[in-house]
């Protein structure tokens, strides 16, 4: 017995002709695996046909066989239901294979496809949606759907073919006999659209409280520092026995619902069958009915409230499939704000970038930029320096095509960003973030995010150069060590370190360097800095900047302040004017000789 | 190796059958309530198949009145109903108390468990003890009553049958038991195919993870196919999983399904016969067929109980594995009580060795006969190289740990001599990683004393330097945090925890690092809170920047675990030349104007 709970909340729940639409959407989704759906579904049909075979055949062998004392006739009727009994089993067997088969192809397709449209979308639409919303579409989403194809969907399709072919194969047995065996049906209809309300109102519930006690457990557990520190554990236990005990009271509502379903559908099957014994005997009594078909109706009705409450239980599963699958649809059907055009242009190996006329504003918002002008030649280092929010990065993330700008164009080597495709960009403008993300995986594959066809030579080439071999080698297993799971725990500058060597191994012909902002751990400070320095020799580079050492070793600072570049410079130059750079420079010098001084 | 774990599990003295008995024995009315209802719903379950047997035989073919039998049918179909519906309602009722007594149990117990234990216990194991375990475990109470019923109704039918006729009920049943060898094996085959398609969806959901987290890394070197390329790898081995699992339903599923029709072709085939001879009625032909049918449903989840029952001993021998483990650090039997004194305390530690790790590994002591006394009032840095053991000085004082060696004292009195809680009364710490919990910042400040005053809180805020930007938030010290709240920076959140930690007015403070999470631009903000809290407080500072160093009245420098050198940061600056190389890195000012504006304004 199944307890699905798949509760869909009402703001997500689709109406008959979106969930048509999306079912439709899905069939043409199925592609090569349709003709398999097409076969399973048949291989259903005929699977039902065997099941309703048997208590057929049951009381035909008492009207033609045991009655008239015909043993040939009893022994063909056995035949046949041995017969349907067999073909059954391989019905069943190939109907759960082949469903299984189309549903985990779809499955995969789906994950894929609508991971690989996720890489795709533009920073604008990260800074749009919420990291954890993405996720769990990826995740509780296709989960759910993953949940109906494995346990639901051959129950669903199966109990409703049972349910429909018992009926109407009654009917053409008797439909007199039948149509006062439907007195129940009230009953069961009644009860079973109480059930699918409540349930999945409770099933929602439950699910909620489920997360809460969740998400109480794991504070607990990760503050337990904390906890202790403020001695507060008694405290914290009665706290978390209050969430648990709502939680208990959510199951015992939910029990409630689902408690008297069953034993209600139960009963009333088993009140049809006192129809069939009492109206069905006054029938035989009268002459209108053998006894066999009669007995055949006993027992095929049987097989006909155990459907009614599958497709019940099971149908809060398939809303919440297709309401999920819904959202799927949705994320497939976003656009792509930066994309490679039709016919793309290929970028130069190396080239100036010139930045003309350029304005932005992030979707909807105010401009961060307009009218920036600058032309950094290749091989140049330029500093972009600026109070935060001033648009250094916004600036720095338009060249490297983030974003697209809203005015004005951006050329590399004289061709538009915007002509050219994003991979093909990408090979020469690389962007070294702020922090050293890591992923899971040894070091080594962590470096080679960028080229994963380099071979661990050429990866101990790019460390050597960049001066970090030794760093790496020092771990217990070199470039093989595990950075996340079960693995050694890397601190904020060996990450630091990696992003580097990523770079050093992509070797672009331009970086965009956006600064770590917060200090490094002692000893690893001076190793970044003169990985950093053999990193940006050759290349073009713009930095965004937020230490002066950095800004001192371009060859040009833009001050950016208020959506535009308000001064330009060599360090030398910017100081000597006495403008915003100047009085930067100055404040930092009177730092330092406070108490933060340093030989 | 879960057929191996499954086995030993089953040993009647494994802990998971123990745990498992004791919460069977506590639920133990409950449980025979429902037990007892499960008896009425056999009863009155197994009367159906008969009584329609007798309709047909004296009803239709007899001359009883028909409306008789009906009744009956109907009768005994309500009364079984009824029975169901409340057994349900127990057996549910049962399992879910059992798993709410235990989880509360189980989180009551890890809160009181040693830091040590928590160090090699990762978090998300203590979840599933108490999650998937637990569930596991409730639900074979569920199915005690089920079973009982299930049990009942096995040997009812069984009886009434070989009653009837015991050759055409020995045919008839002779298949039957491989449904429930079936069903067992199928739950066990199955098990494992279940667990590889979690592993493998939790793994691809790792890689979506780190690849929406990190889309920075991924756009900015442009690693999307690599990324695709690896959430590939993932979608196949979640769908070889799924596929190995749809085999084993294929191969199980139909042949449990094939067994008792089966066993009703041998009905029909022998039975039909014994009524051509006369042996048995027809309707008793009937009764057999829906006899069999009756047993399908018991017979198969008699054959997944045992799975589950084995399943069900493991986690209870997992659960049981935390709930034994003793907290190690205890309150002395004959407590102390530390001195009346207004203002800070004192801290000693003589001789003290310390190392991580189970007693009696031969591990480097962390802390190697480290020895100094803190006055009262006086604030002390505690400066070294990653590794040298400052932090673990800042966490044996309030006993998160206990020295291997030697005695630590606050106020005189040796801190194992003193009531836990007491102590950590009198001592309260500021960690790296600011920790706050879901609720407004409110219960967050006031987190050591939940009954403090408005005005305390505000208090501490203001001492904490966090009362400016808790008031320029629309709904002040209401304001939820955590979860859907909100997300404060580093700073201000370092600074919420500084005020929690002053608010419990400690004889002894110690901040542990607790700037280095912070932007060092930020960094002035909290230092300016740290010298106001400090102020005539007995403190130990772990710190690694210089400038929140210069706040203390001294410095301890350690290296390697002794203590070699210490002296005021000016004195050591001057003359110690590994203290000059330890300062030296992570220390350039940074360019962000409006640090440097404020910086440079206060000096």
């Amino acid at each position: 017995m199944g307890w699905f709970t798949g509760g869909v909340s009402e703001e997500d729940k689709l109406d008959l002709t979106a969930s048509r639409e999306v079912l439709a959407r899905a069939f043409r989704l199925l592609g090569p695996y349709r003709a398999k759906a097409i076969r399973s579904f048949v291989l259903l049909v005929l699977w039902t046909g065997t099941v309703l075979a048997g208590p057929y055949l049951v009381g035909r062998s008492i009207d033609s066989g045991i009655r008239a004392g015909d043993r040939a006739a009893l022994n063909t009727s056995v035949a046949g239901y041995l017969a349907a009994a067999i073909a059954g089993y391989f019905l069943y067997r190939g109907a759960v294979i082949t469903l299984a088969r189309v549903g985990e192809n779809f499955l995969r397709d789906m994950r894929r496809s609508v991971f690989d449209r996720l890489l795709d979308q533009s920073m604008s639409f990260y800074d749009r949606e919420k990291a954890g919303v993405l996720v769990s579409r990826m995740t509780s989403d296709i989960d759910s759907l993953s949940e109906l194809i494995q346990f639901g969907l051959l129950m669903f399709t199966a109990a409703l073919l049972q349910l429909v072919g018992t009926t109407v194969f009654l009917m053409f047995m008797s439909w007199k006999l039948m149509l006062v065996c439907l007195v129940a049906i009230p009953i069961v209809g009644i009860a079973s659209r109480k059930f699918q309300r409540d349930s999945n109102r409770a099933f929602l519930d439950v699910r909620n409280r489920i997360g809460t006690t969740l998400s109480a457990l794991q504070e607990g557990i990760s503050g337990v520092r904390i906890v202790q520190a403020f001695a507060r554990e008694d405290l914290e236990a009665e706290r978390f026995s209050e969430t648990n005990q709502e939680l208990f009271e959510s199951h015992m509502a939910s029990v409630k619902v689902a408690a008297w379903y069953l034993p209600i559908v139960e009963a009333a099957g088993t009140i049809t069958t006192a129809v069939a014994i009492g109206y069905g005997g006054w029938l035989v009594r009268d002459g209108q009915l053998s006894i066999g078909v009669v007995v055949a109706f006993i027992l095929l009705l049987q097989g006909l409230f155990e459907p009614v409450q599958q497709l019940s239980q099971l149908f809060n599963l398939v809303q919440s499939a297709t309401a999920s699958l819904d959202k799927l649809f949705g994320l497939l059907d976003e656009p792509i704000e930066v994309d490679a055009p039709l016919d793309p242009v290929a970028f130069p190996d190396r080239g100036e970038i010139s930045v003309r006329g350029v304005g932005f504003a992030y979707s909807g918002g105010p401009a961060v930029l307009s009218g920036v002008d600058i032309t950094i030649g290749a091989g140049e280092r330029v500093a972009f320096v600026g109070p935060t929010g001033a648009g250094k990065s916004t600036l720095a993330k338009l060249v490297a095509r983030f974003y697209d700008p809203t005015e004005g164009a951006i050329t590399f080597g004289g061709v538009d960003l915007r002509a050219g495709s994003p991979s093909d960009l990408r090979q020469r403008v690389v962007v070294v973030p702020q922090e050293g993300y890591l992923f899971a995986g040894t070091i080594g594959d962590n470096i080679r995010i960028a080229c994963p066809t380099a071979t661990d030579a050429e990866v101990r080439a790019a460390l050597e150069k960049i001066g970090v071999l030794d760093r790496i080698d020092a771990f217990e297993n070199g470039l093989d060590t595990e950075v996340r799971e079960g693995g050694s725990r890397l601190s904020g500058g060996e990450r630091q370190l990696v992003s580097l060597a990523r770079a050093a191994l992509a070797d672009p012909a331009v970086l965009v360097l956006d600064e770590a902002t917060s200090s490094l751990d002692p000893g690893t400070e001076q190793i970044v800095e003169r990985a950093l320095e053999s990193l940006m020799t050759g290349r073009t580079v713009i930095a965004i900047a937020h230490r002066l050492s950095t800004s001192q070793r371009c060859d040009r600072v833009a001050v950016i302040d208020g959506g535009g570049i308000i001064e330009l410079g060599t360090h030398d130059e910017l100081v000597a004017a006495g403008g915003p750079y100047a009085a930067l420079f100055a404040s930092w010098e009177r730092g330092l000789a406070g108490t933060d001084a340093t030989p | 190796m879960p057929d191996k774990a499954e086995e030993k599990a089953t040993h009647p003295k494994s802990p998971g059958w123990i745990l498992l008995r004791q919460a069977l024995v506590d639920q133990k009315a409950g449980l025979f309530v429902g037990m007892l209802l499960a008896l009425g719903w056999t009863a009155a379950r197994i009367l159906v198949p008969r009584f329609i047997q007798l309709g047909i035989d004296r009803g239709i073919q007899g001359d009883d009145p028909l409306w008789l039998w009906a009744t009956l049918i109907v009768l005994a179909g309500v009364v079984s109903g009824v029975f169901l519906g409340f057994r349900r309602m127990a057996a549910f009722r049962n399992a879910r108390l059992i798993e709410a007594r235990y989880r509360d149990r189980l989180f009551a117990h890890i809160q009181r468990l040693h830091m040590a234990y928590h160090d090699e216990t990762a978090t998300g194991e203590l979840m599933s003890r108490a999650n998937t375990d637990l569930q596991m475990f409730q639900n074979v109470v569920t199915m005690v009553p089920i079973t009982t019923g299930n049990v009942l109704i096995v040997i009812g039918v069984v009886i009434i049958m070989m009653w009837t006729n015991p050759v055409l009920a020995l045919l008839a049943l002779v298949g039957l038991p491989a449904v429930s060898i079936l069903g067992r094996r199928f739950s066990s085959r199955l098990h494992p195919s279940l667990l590889g398609i979690q592993r493998e969806s939790a793994e691809l959901a790792g890689v979506v993870e780190e690849s929406i987290t990190g889309i920075r890394a991924v756009k900015g070197f442009g690693s999307a196919p690599v990324q695709s390329a690896k959430l590939a790898v993932e979608a196949d081995d979640v769908f070889n999983e799924s596929m190995d699992a749809a085999y084993v339903r294929a191969n199980y599923l139909p042949a449990i399904e094939l067994m008792p029709n089966l066993g009703l072709v041998v009905v029909l085939a022998y039975g039909g016969h014994l009524v051509i001879n006369g042996t048995i009625s027809v309707g008793e032909l009937v009764g057999f067929n829906l006899y069999v049918l009756m047993l399908i449903q018991p017979l198969r989840m008699l054959g997944t109980v045992v799975a589950q029952g084995q399943r069900a001993i493991a986690a209870g021998e997992r659960i049981s594995e935390v709930l034994s483990t003793a907290p190690a650090i205890t309150d002395p039997p004959r407590p102390k009580s530390l001195p009346k004194r207004s203002g800070g305390g004192s801290v000693s530690f003589e001789q003290v060795v310390f190392s991580y790790g189970s007693a009696g590994s031969t591990t480097v002591p962390v802390l190697d006969g480290i020895t100094f006394h803190i006055e009262p009032g006086e604030s002390v840095a505690f400066v070294g190289a990653t590794g040298c053991g400052k932090s673990t000085v800042a966490h044996l004082v309030p006993r998160f740990y206990d020295a291997v060696a030697g005695s630590i004292k606050l106020d005189g009195i040796d801190v194992r001599q003193l009531r836990r809680q007491e102590l950590r009364r009198a001592v309260s710490i500021v960690f790296e990683d600011t920790f706050l919990f879901s609720g407004t910042i409110r219960d967050n400040i006031s987190f050591a004393n939940p009954d403090a005053k408005l005005t305390e809180v505000r208090q501490a805020a203001m001492r904490a330097g966090a009362l400016d930007f808790i008031e320029e938030l629309e709904l002040g010290f209401d304001t939820p945090l955590g979860g859907r709240g909100l997300s404060l920076s580093g700073g201000q959140r370092q600074r919420i925890a500084i005020a929690r930690a002053v608010l419990a007015d400690p004889r002894v403070l110690i901040l542990d690092d607790a700037t280095s999470a912070v932007d060092p631009s930020k960094e002035h903000e909290i230092r300016g809170a740290m010298a106001e809290v400090m102020d005539g407080r007995t403190t130990i500072v772990i710190a690694h920047r210089p400038a929140t160093i210069a706040l203390a009245d001294r410095v301890v420098l350690l290296d390697e675990g002794r203590i070699v050198a210490t002296g005021d940061h000016a004195e050591l600056l001057a003359t110690n030349e590994r203290y000059r190389s330890i300062l030296a890195t992570g220390t350039e000012p940074e360019l962000d104007p409006d640090a440097v504006a404020v910086d440079g304004g206060d000096r």
